[in-house]
C-alpha cells in the first residue's frame, strides 16, 4: 500500500522532469503541457474530491519547490482543480477514456482560471498578457493530446495495478 | 465534528499558503534547504537527457540532414571569414583604446577583463509563466546569485538562486527582470529593458521623447543597474512607438540571444559594479 503511494508522488516528480527536459524541445507555440494537472486531474477522477484535492495540493507543492517562486501558488490551484474534478466526476461512467480527456479539458481551464483569480488576490507583480491566454489555449490541446493514451493507462493501472490504492474505491 | 475540524485545518492551510505566496512573489536572498536538495535529485538525471540528446542529435544530423548541414557549412565559413576581418580591425581599435585609456586613466570596462566560468544549460522552466533556465554548475563552482549570464552573442539573464549543483537563471524575458540599457550609437539615450513573457521579444522603456531611437539600433547594456556589466548586446531595435503621455517612447527589442536555442553559456563570476569597485580598492589600501 504505502509502494502504491509512493508510486502515485514519483508521477509527479516524473512530470516535472519531463516538462523541465524533453517537452523543452518539442513545445506548441512555445507552451508546454501541465503533466502535473493531467496526474491530479486522473487521480481526482478515479478517487473522489477529497483524496483528489489532498493529493493536488501536495503535487502542486512539489511544483512550486522546484520553481522556487510563488510557492504555494500551484499548491492551492491544484488542490482546487482536483476538488471540481472530483466533485463533477461522481456522476459519470470512469472507465470511458472520453470521460478523462474532458476530465483534463475542464481541468485546464479551471486551473488557468483559479490561477488568474489567485495572482489578484495573493500578490500584484505576476503580469498577464495576451502571451498568457494564448499559453493556456496551447497548453489546454497538449494536455487533451497527452490525456488520450495516459488515461486508459492510468485507469486500468488504478484499477488492478501498481496505483490500486484499495479495491473498495474503484468501481 | 470531523467534518468541522477538515473544514477549519483547510482554512489554515489556505491562509498559510497564501502567506508563502505572497513571500516568495519577490526573489529571495538564498533559497530553501527543501528547495536545494529537490534540485540538486533533478540535476543528474536532467544533466543526462542534455547528453542522451547531444549524443542522438549528432548522428541524425549527419545522416538526414547532410544537405542542410553543408548548407549551414558553407554559411558559417563565409561567416567566419567576415568575422576574422572584423576581428582584425576591432583588435586594432582595442589596442588604440587601451593606449587612449591609460593616457586619461580611463575605467577599463571591457568584458575581457572578467572571468568567465562555462555552463551547460540542463532544464528549463517545467511551466510557461516563468523564464527561467537551469544550470550544471552551482555554489560548489563558485556561482553566487546575481551573478551576469551572457553567451558570446549576448546578454542572457542573471543568476536568480543556487543550490550545490545547479543554478536558475532568470532570463532576460522575464518580466521580473529589467535591466538599464543604453543605445550603442548613441550612449547618451538610456531606458530600461524589460521582458514581454514571449521568448522573441523584448521592450525598451523610459525613453525621453526626445532621444534619437531608429529601428536597427543596437541596445547594449548601461551598467546602471548594477548586475549586468556595461557594454554587453542585448538585442536590435524592432519598432518604436510614443507612449500615451507623449513625454515617452519605448520600443520593442529583438533580443540578440535565440533563447530557444540556448544550450551553454557563460557565468561572469567576479564582477563588481565601477562604484563598488572603487569602494573596495579605497579599503584594500586603507583610504577613505
Amino acid at each position: 500500500m504505502r509502494l502504491r503511494w509512493v508510486l502515485h508522488f514519483l508521477l509527479p516528480f516524473l512530470a516535472v522532469f519531463l516538462q523541465s527536459t524533453v517537452f523543452g524541445f518539442y513545445s506548441i507555440g512555445g507552451s508546454l503541457p501541465d503533466m502535473v494537472l493531467v496526474f491530479v486531474v486522473f487521480f481526482s477522477v478515479i478517487n473522489g474530491a477529497a483524496s483528489g484535492t489532498a493529493y493536488g495540493f501536495l503535487c502542486g507543492l512539489l511544483e512550486d519547490l522546484y520553481l522556487g517562486r510563488f510557492i504555494g501558488l500551484n499548491a492551492i490551484s491544484k488542490a482546487l482543480t482536483g476538488f471540481l474534478v472530483g466533485k463533477l466526476q461522481g456522476s459519470f461512467f470512469r472507465e470511458n477514456i472520453l470521460i478523462g480527456i474532458l476530465a483534463v479539458a475542464f481541468g485546464t481551464l479551471a486551473n488557468a482560471l483559479i490561477l488568474l483569480v489567485l495572482s489578484r488576490l495573493a500578490f500584484t507583480s505576476f503580469h498577464f498578457n495576451l502571451q498568457f491566454y494564448i499559453g493556456i489555449i496551447y497548453q489546454f490541446i497538449y494536455n487533451v493530446i497527452l490525456a488520450a493514451p495516459l488515461y486508459g493507462w492510468y485507469y486500468r493501472s488504478s484499477r488492478v495495478g501498481l496505483l490500486r490504492l484499495s479495491g473498495g474505491k474503484t468501481k | 465534528m470531523f467534518k468541522n475540524k477538515v473544514f477549519w485545518l483547510g482554512i489554515i492551510i489556505l491562509l498559510i499558503t497564501f502567506l508563502l505566496i505572497r513571500v516568495t512573489s519577490s526573489e529571495r536572498e538564498n533559497i530553501t534547504l527543501v528547495e536545494k536538495m529537490l534540485r540538486d535529485a533533478y540535476a543528474p538525471l536532467q544533466s543526462s537527457v542534455t547528453e542522451m540528446r547531444d549524443y542522438f542529435s549528432g548522428p541524425r544530423s549527419i545522416f538526414n540532414q547532410k544537405a542542410e548541414l553543408n548548407k549551414k557549412i558553407n554559411r558559417l565559413e563565409d561567416e567566419v571569414a567576415r568575422l576574422d576581418l572584423e576581428n582584425q580591425i576591432l583588435r586594432e581599435q582595442a589596442a588604440e583604446l587601451k593606449r587612449l585609456r591609460a593616457l586619461v586613466n580611463f575605467m577599463d570596462n571591457n568584458l575581457d577583463k572578467y572571468n568567465l566560468s562555462a555552463a551547460r544549460i540542463i532544464a528549463r522552466s517545467p511551466n510557461n509563466w516563468l523564464e527561467t533556465v537551469i544550470i550544471d554548475k552551482g555554489a560548489s563552482d563558485g556561482i553566487k546569485k546575481n551573478m551576469p549570464v551572457i553567451t558570446p552573442r549576448g546578454l542572457v539573464g542573471r543568476i536568480g538562486s543556487v543550490s550545490e549543483h545547479t543554478a536558475q537563471v532568470n532570463l532576460i524575458t522575464d518580466r521580473e527582470i529589467a535591466i538599464g540599457a543604453t543605445l550603442q550609437r548613441s550612449r547618451s539615450t538610456s531606458g530600461i529593458v524589460e521582458g514581454m513573457l514571449e521568448s522573441n521579444l523584448l521592450k525598451m522603456i523610459n525613453i525621453p521623447y526626445y532621444a534619437s531611437v531608429e529601428p536597427n539600433d543596437v541596445v547594449v547594456t548601461s551598467g546602471l543597474s548594477r548586475v549586468f556589466p556595461p557594454g554587453i548586446d542585448i538585442g536590435v531595435v524592432h519598432q518604436v512607438t510614443e507612449e500615451p503621455n507623449g513625454l515617452l517612447l519605448s520600443a520593442t527589442v529583438v533580443p540578440t540571444v535565440n533563447f530557444d536555442k540556448l544550450e551553454e553559456v557563460l557565468v561572469i563570476i567576479d564582477y563588481i559594479p565601477a562604484d563598488d569597485e572603487l569602494v573596495q580598492e579605497g579599503t584594500m589600501t586603507g583610504e577613505e
